[in-house]
């Protein structure tokens, strides 16, 4: 029976005035314009020049910062004030004073990473223009040779396609189904709790599952990214990630009677798992209250083995940590979301 | 001077033509019927006249001011209560009275005289939350939010729909006091009833006005639609013998939610290929023992067997062999007529060749062909009704529970929904129906009559007419529901 | 009036009373405060190092427990090849690999051949790890005491203006009340306006004698102020818990902020009466609103990096500038002066969209 379930929730999705758009749209944003704005590197910096000596020194020097791709030339400005004037109303980032063969560099640090790469670039640029010394360390990047920010935040990315498809999608279907009355007709029908729950979540999987492989297409099609581990661990850490995503949904589901509730109980909880997964800041850096959450956060173990898997390669062997935590907690959810969802009262 | 004048108006969203030039005028102090099949154009007709919706063509006056270009005006004479008048869930009965007597300028010892016999059922109940009361309750509700003010012209749309025949007799007793103090009032049912209560009615059909005149003319003008023949019980009537085996089997059930029993010791037992009307006042507690008797609810108390399963224990069982049509609509609106009979018949484990033949067969049956790939949230609501009744019993249960399943439908449509279910008793399926229409309680074998929880009365119609000495059924219940001392869920 | 506070009374009924709402609308300022005060830093930290060495010279010796003493990084195991810290790193055992070479030169060079090999998956971090330990290592080996980093030589100062420790909650503050401003003050009021006209009350207050611009101004209020318990609790968070300054004027972070506040509300107003359903609201707000104040707002990923398409769009997300603005005002401590720029195209976007919201409400059904 479960057949003409699964057929039901298709139809109605296919139905519906706005899920196959999405489902259409959402790849292809994802993919086409979410590497370019998920990019913590640091680029186009506007540099004010306040160059008291003028030099022929000086003036290479700010050709270089001219030239520089992380650097824009913000122009001369007379004195330091002037300069002042610029960060202020927003319009210089940094700003590189050269007087009597000193120099100091005055970034904007309210945003602590611009200022703080911002400012490391140009002494490097300085150190170098002005001490020609050749360093005794030679550093080798591993993996990510091109410093490409966008082969690092590619395979995150799949963590929100799961997500959205596994998590918020199901939800809101099964609250919709309880608002509109017609969960009542269903529950006095012999369909069993699992038919149900698997024939609501069989075909958001399936379409997550769509989704991600349109993705991995896009990224070798757009951006020549490919996974340099084997793909079917991708297909089975998503799957691990869906199983969670998806019992959490329904958990909530459960415990909320309308879909502004559930939309804001889901929301709470996803942001906080996200921020303190390591998507985007590196784990290691939180304080260890923080860091002691990772080993209870799902998101964590998926994007750490998904990384490994995209950009360094590993396979089963490095990352069978995490997937069984991921398994583990998974199925704990699993459980807890069968046990919560009851037919009779 | 005339309170309301409608001329020539018309109406149609894209390609449907609600209103098509509609002319009629209602006297000052006028109790004015709107009446119609569902989709006659009748809330369209509210809508514009509350200067809620702008008309394609004609014009309309209200109280002496024009509905398109005097909408200040008209707000402030009339007073609506729309068809699906809904209150604040999360406010209690007090607050939601409350609010909408300030919002409309009157407080509610000003107003109270005019909704008390109405609000004074519900009025222990004032700091419950609205969410939290049955349907016919929140109707009664949202009544007393209508009335509170006086208005010199008041819409009602469908005002009854889900409230019991007690209740209704007292909303239309008001409505006539109101009447006295100069009101007009225009109101749209589609209860025969309530019908003869109006001066004069207008009857729209397909957005056409099709006649005006007293009740009693346009009934019997239009009685193939308002009388159809009453149904001949014994044509073709199953033998049912004495000995036939028990379906349903109640003993002692009890539901009680804290200390409060909304099922309060009620026992029955209802035959093979019986109709067993479920009758009681809004908050009797129907709803609640049908939801025990299909599984969906633990009795507190009490035993119960369905098609020969323990209501306690074997309700998975139960749910095998049994259908339900429930008081919300619950086939699903983005499926085709198709579609929802495929989906309800494999739930019961229906192989694809049979569950084709059968669809055809209903289809055919049904009249329904040409509508088989149609979305059922566009059709008109009786046909939603007759095919949700057609889909409880697709996969042939025992016994068929059904919920209020005609309210707001006209006589026409409700006497076919009828011959459905003497079509389906006659092949031995078990029919348990609840009702506010009492004439839909005469159709049936044998009747229960719920008042507080507790079963008062049980027999077959003509027994209980001679019993309490009554003319008619309206008659029975109306004297055993005022006997009721607590009207809640 | 009677009529109109009676109104705010139910409106501010059906806030309190969802109780679970109220508790994420109160406890979503404070874990996002916590969480991007404490937990979400870019700092150099506990970075896993692996040593890999055979024998280790004294002065390869001072050198490697200068490093592991910093906070920065943590020496983890030692290993003999190249390849096996390889696998350590592939398997996310370690971040960074050090190898010492001896000198081209000879041993009587001071200079000691380092190679630092390092997880590059995260450039920006590979990038900070590398200057970090560079500058460590380079430093002079009798100097007992290292610091960081400043490997620049004589003659450089390095000034870093605002914000001296570089604390990323001094970033992220601003952010996040210009997104719940916006999500509380947007979301919710369109929400709770289309829940009426989904519910179908709205026919009947629209019939009402009530001025429809009343229930408009009704239904806004409560939210109005919601949002200003809000703000202050993030300020005062801010202030007391994260030590985040507040260099400028209260009066005008406050006056920018009742600004901002209503343009976020001409937004709510906005999208209800395009949206027919609580779920369309729900999501237009969603994808309209928060996304764009999340991704283009420069909250987390600095906007001047993206294609120039990308920074036209961002352009016009109105949080932008709100968040540009008290950056400037809270942070920097600038007069208003030097904001007008932003205050000006904020109140511009407001009247606009305040205009059309009103124009476009429909005070009859369609």
């Amino acid at each position: 029976m479960i057949k003409y379930l699964i057929q039901k929730e298709f139809l109605q999705i296919r139905r519906n005035a706005f899920l196959p758009k999405l489902i259409i749209m959402f790849p292809i944003v994802i993919m086409c314009v979410m590497p370019w704005v998920m990019q913590m590197e640091v680029k186009n910096i506007v540099v004010d020049v306040v160059d008291i000596d003028h030099t022929v020194e000086s003036q290479r020097l700010v050709q270089q910062i001219a030239a520089s791709n992380y650097f824009i030339f913000g122009g001369q400005k007379a004195t330091y004030a002037d300069a002042m004037k610029d960060i202020e109303k927003g319009r210089a980032d940094v700003i590189l004073e050269i007087r009597g063969g000193k120099y100091l560099i005055a970034a904007n640090a309210v945003n602590g990473t611009k200022g703080s790469m911002g400012s490391a670039y140009l002494s490097q640029i300085v150190t170098s223009n002005v001490t020609h010394h050749t360093s005794n360390i030679t550093p080798l990047t591993l993996y990510n040779k091109g410093q490409n920010y966008k082969l690092y935040m590619i395979p995150a990315l799949f963590a929100i396609v799961m997500m959205l498809m596994t998590g918020f999608l199901p939800t809101l279907n099964i609250v919709g189904e309880k608002e509109a009355g017609t969960i009542e007709q269903i529950n006095v029908t012999p369909v069993s709790k699992w038919s149900f729950i698997l024939a609501k979540l069989i075909p958001y999987w399936l379409i997550a599952l769509f989704v991600i492989t349109v993705c991995l297409l896009l990224a070798w099609f757009v951006y020549g990214i490919t996974p340099v581990g084997p793909v079917w661990l991708i297909y089975v850490l998503a799957m691990l990630l869906a199983l969670f995503f998806s019992s959490f949904g329904l958990i909530v589901s459960n415990y909320s009677d309308t879909m502004q509730q559930a939309m804001f109980v889901m929301w709470f909880f996803v942001v906080s798992i996200m921020l303190l997964s390591g998507l985007f800041t590196p784990t290691r850096s939180m304080p260890q209250w923080a860091y002691l959450t990772t080993y209870i956060n799902p998101m964590h173990y998926f994007i750490d083995a998904i990384r490994t898997v995209f950009i360094r390669g590993g396979g089963l062997h490095e990352t069978v940590h995490q997937v069984l935590a991921l398994a583990g907690i998974g199925t704990l959810m699993g459980c807890w979301a069968v046990q919560s969802y009851k037919k009779n009262s | 001077m005339n309170a309301i004048e409608v001329k020539n108006i018309s109406k149609s969203y894209g390609r449907v033509q609600a209103l098509c030039d509609v002319s009629f005028a209602v006297g000052k102090g006028e109790v004015f019927g709107l009446i119609g099949p569902d989709g006659a154009g009748k809330t369209s007709m509210f809508r514009i006249l509350c200067s809620l919706l702008l008309p394609d063509a004609g014009t309309a006056v209200v109280d002496g001011y024009d509905v398109v270009k005097q909408m200040r005006e008209v707000r402030s004479r009339v007073g609506y209560m729309p068809g699906k008048f809904s209150l604040y869930q999360d406010l209690t009965i007090e607050e939601n009275l409350n609010f909408f007597a300030t919002l409309f300028g009157t407080t509610v010892a000003e107003g109270y005289d005019s909704i008390k016999a109405i609000y004074s059922q519900i009025e222990r109940f004032k700091d419950r939350k609205a969410g939290a009361l049955s349907g016919g309750m929140k109707q009664k509700l949202a009544l007393s939010c209508a009335l509170v003010h006086q208005p010199s012209v008041l819409f009602l749309d469908e005002p009854t729909t889900g409230v019991d025949p007690v209740s209704r007799k007292e909303l239309w007793e008001m409505l006539l006091m109101l009447k006295e103090s100069g009101i007009t009032i225009v109101a749209s049912t589609p209860y025969l009833d309530e019908v003869r209560c109006c001066e004069r009615v207008a009857f729209l059909d397909q957005g056409k006005v099709r006649g005006i005149g007293t009740p009693d003319d346009i009934l019997t003008q239009f009685a193939s639609i308002f009388n159809p023949p009453g149904i001949d019980k014994s044509e073709g009537l199953k033998v049912k013998s004495e000995e036939s085996e028990n379906v349903i089997e109640v003993e002692h059930l009890v539901k009680a939610f804290g200390s409060f029993h909304a099922v309060d010791d009620i026992s029955f037992s209802v035959k093979r290929g019986e109709i067993f009307g479920f009758l009681g006042a809004n908050g009797a507690g129907k709803t609640t023992a049908m939801h025990m008797l299909t599984g969906l609810n633990q009795p507190t108390s009490g035993t119960g067997r369905v098609v020969g399963f323990d209501i306690r224990t074997e309700y998975e069982q139960i749910k095998r062999h049994i259908g339900y049509m429930s008081q919300r609509f619950s086939l699903y609106e983005d499926l085709t007529v198709a579609e929802n009979i495929r989906l309800f018949a494999g739930i019961y484990g229906m192989k694809d060749d049979e569950i084709r033949r059968k669809t055809d067969e209903l289809m055919e049956r049904l009249q329904f062909t040409e509508h088989k790939n149609d979305l059922v949230g566009s059709l008109p609501l009786g046909w939603k009704q007759k095919l949700a009744f057609s889909v409880s019993i697709f996969h042939e249960p025992g016994v068929v529970f059904l919920d209020e399943p005609t309210g707001g439908v006209d006589p026409a449509t409700r006497r076919q929904f009828w011959e459905l279910i003497y079509d389906a008793a006659r092949r031995g399926i078990t029919v348990f129906v609840t009702t506010h229409y009492m004439d839909e309680a005469e159709y049936c074998d044998r009747i229960s009559i719920m008042v507080d929880g507790k079963i008062s009365a049980l027999g077959t119609p003509d027994e209980l007419k001679q019993r309490f000495h009554q003319p008619d059924m309206d008659h029975v219940f109306t004297y055993l529901a005022r006997q009721a001392t607590r009207s809640d869920s | 009036m009677k009529q109109f506070i009676a109104f705010v009374i139910k409106e501010a009924k059906h806030i309190l009373r969802d109780k679970r709402t109220m508790l994420i609308l109160f406890g979503m300022p404070v874990v996002m405060m916590l969480l991007f005060g404490f937990a979400i830093t870019t700092d150099v930290k506990n970075v896993r190092t692996v040593l890999v060495t055979s024998e280790m010279s004294p002065r390869t010796q001072q050198a490697v427990e200068r490093l592991a003493q910093s906070e920065y990084f943590i020496i983890t195991q030692t290993v003999n090849t190249p390849q096996e810290a390889e696998r350590l790193i592939r398997s996310q055992k370690a971040d960074m690999c050090l190898t010492p070479s001896p000198s081209p030169k000879g041993e009587g060079s001071s200079n000691l051949q380092w190679q630092i090999m390092v997880d590059g998956s995260d450039p920006n971090m590979a990038q900070q790890w590398t200057t970090y330990a560079q500058s460590i290592l380079s430093q002079p080996v009798d100097g007992k005491h290292y610091s960081l980093p400043s490997p620049f030589g004589e003659g450089l100062g390095v000034r870093l203006l605002y914000n001296p420790q570089m604390k990323s909650a001094y970033n992220f503050v601003p952010a996040i009340m210009g997104m719940l401003l916006m999500l509380i003050c947007a979301m919710m009021t369109s929400i709770s306006i289309v829940r009426e006209k989904e519910k179908g009350t709205m026919e009947v207050l629209l019939v009402s004698p009530v001025r429809p611009l009343m229930v408009i101004i009704a239904k806004v209020v409560p939210y109005l102020v919601l949002a200003f318990a809000i703000l202050i609790t993030i300020l005062l968070m801010a202030r007391f818990v994260l030590g985040v300054p507040l260099a400028g004027s209260l009066f005008w972070i406050l006056a920018v902020s009742t600004l901002y506040i209503l343009l976020a509300l001409s937004l709510g107003l906005l999208i209800s009466n395009v949206a027919q359903t609580q779920l369309v609201a729900l999501l237009l707000s969603a994808m309209v609103l928060l996304m764009p104040v999340v991704m283009l707002s420069g909250m987390l990923f600095p906007v001047e990096s993206m294609p120039q398409v990308l920074q036209w769009l961002a352009a016009v997300v109105p949080p932008r500038y709100y968040i540009e603005a008290m950056r400037k005002l809270m942070i920097m401590g600038v007069g208003i002066g030097e904001v007008a720029r932003e205050v000006a195209v904020l109140a511009g976007m407001t009247v606009v969209l305040l205009a059309i919201a009103l124009k476009k409400f429909n005070v009859r059904l369609k």
